[in-house]
């Protein structure tokens, strides 16, 4: 059976590619998945260590109010990042669910492109081979306009993360005047410091993405 | 392509069998299907698997509009009979698939809405087509656990399914059964094999030994015409089937 030959209808059916690359986007958004599930963990670790960090600064009293105030605010940047990766992950879904569907149809095209080749002049076959590009090109769309919002949500979780940088190195300033607790409290921060950075580099990953056009 | 052949016509009543594509490849078994025509309707039996939708397809176009197309009819549930479904309802989306109840939600996986299903009871029952009673008959576990076959009385021919199939040998392409001890050699692995009951297999028989058939055609290998369909029927019942040699 000749493959290709002879078609007429249309010529924005390269889908062959379309599905190749459909198939590396699902890949991509697996991999960004991935990084989401770890910068999840990581933040529910940070809303732990903060309430400790909380009994931790009562215990030391009035040496460690400062601290007491930033383990707070660490509580809270915990709750945000822990909100601002649901809202990654539902983004995730939505490509997922578009990138599955368009894999799907790249399938069937390639059936009615080998059905159009042997059948070059059929109308109908024209008919519905429009009608699948319209819908195809309808998916692209919607699946441009996700990576638009997904790569925003990861812009503004790094912006999160750069306040959660600087409260986590305010903790170890504001540990260093704990008195009697400096060396626990300092330690608590240095911690907290370090799974912030742990979170950056996570969301850097996410940021060079190639799915959002990078090399990661 | 494959190519299609008419061995039933009567006015606007006509029986189209869509056979033998020499560009499919060998890892893909060989399929029939057919093409029942009746005052400017078409049903399609067993359309068959979506990687060879592209030869069905040119085929039937070549005899019939695909847009008249107005059901499918699947003897049962597996990929080389139902498979290209989705691609067939972008020619007519509001297009029936006839099938037994017990698939009704099993094929959906294949494509379709809940309107383009029609749950076929146990019994079978008659399926219209342009004013031409059609009759669905039981043929459970015959291979599969919820089977029908398609009886056309007017034309006297009966849709068998994967009963009477035969895996013929490519110097064996016949479209007819022309020697019926030659053939059935190539029938008898797959029905002790494929067929999982005696007991179905029996009531199967008896039932088919009452209906009037001039020709009994499978969905693999060649048509049983005449006397060979009371042949294949004497054959079948006499087998012991739902058996391995292992």
């Amino acid at each position: 059976m000749q493959m290709m030959a002879g078609l007429t209808a249309g010529d924005g059916r390269e889908r062959g590619h379309a599905s190749s690359g459909a198939a590396l986007d699902l890949l991509r958004i697996v991999r960004i998945n991935e990084e989401i599930k770890r910068v999840v963990s990581v933040a529910f670790k940070i809303n732990i260590m903060a309430l400790n960090a909380i009994f931790l600064a009562k215990r030391a009293g009035n040496a460690a109010l400062g601290f007491g105030v930033l383990s707070n605010e660490l509580r809270v940047f915990s709750k945000d990042l822990r909100e601002s990766m649901m809202t990654l992950t539902r983004l995730i879904h939505e490509s997922v669910a578009e990138v599955s569907v368009i894999l799907q149809e790249s399938r069937q095209d390639e059936l009615f492109r080998r059905t159009a080749a042997l059948r070059p002049d059929d109308r109908q076959l024209a008919v519905v081979l429009d009608r699948r590009d319209r819908r195809h090109a309808e998916r692209e769309e919607r699946i441009a306009v996700l990576r638009r919002e997904l790569r925003m949500a990861v812009d503004d979780a790094a912006r999160l993360v750069e306040l959660g940088g600087v409260l986590a190195k305010s903790a170890k300033i504001e540990a260093a005047y704990g008195a009697g607790f400096a060396t626990s409290l300092g330690q608590v921060s240095g911690e907290f410091d370090g799974i912030v950075e742990e979170i950056r580099a996570s969301l850097d990953k996410l940021r060079h993405s190639s799915f959002f056009g990078g090399s990661a | 392509m494959k190519t299609t052949q008419t061995i039933f016509e009567d006015g606007s009543h006509k029986w189209t069998a869509i056979v033998r594509d020499p560009a499919r490849p060998d890892y893909l078994i060989d399929t029939n299907e057919y093409l029942i025509q009746h005052a400017g309707q078409g049903l399609l039996l067993d359309p068959g698997g979506s990687e060879i939708f592209p030869a069905v397809f040119s085929a039937l176009s070549s005899e019939f509009d695909p847009s008249k197309l107005v059901g499918i009819f699947a003897s049962h549930q597996d990929p080389d009979i139902i498979s290209s479904l989705a691609l067939w309802l972008e020619f007519n989306p509001g297009m029936k698939c006839y099938v037994s109840w017990l698939w009704g939600s099993f094929i959906p996986h294949f494509g379709g809405t809940a309107e383009t299903f029609v749950a076929l009871p146990d019994e079978g029952e008659t399926i219209p087509l342009a004013g031409l009673p059609l009759q669905a008959v039981p043929a459970h576990y015959l291979h599969s656990s919820g089977n029908l076959h398609l009886y056309d009385r007017q034309a006297k021919i009966l849709f068998s399914g994967d009963v009477g199939a035969a895996l013929l040998p490519a110097d064996k392409q016949n479209l007819f059964v022309e020697d019926f001890a030659a053939h059935i050699r190539h029938a008898e692995a797959f029905h002790r094999r494929w067929m999982g009951s005696n007991e179905a297999k029996r009531r199967w028989c008896e039932r088919v030994s009452q209906m009037d058939i001039d020709m009994m055609c499978p969905q693999h290998g060649a048509i049983y015409r005449g006397a060979d369909v009371q042949r294949f029927i004497n054959w079948f019942d006499e087998l012991n089937v739902g058996i391995t040699r292992a």
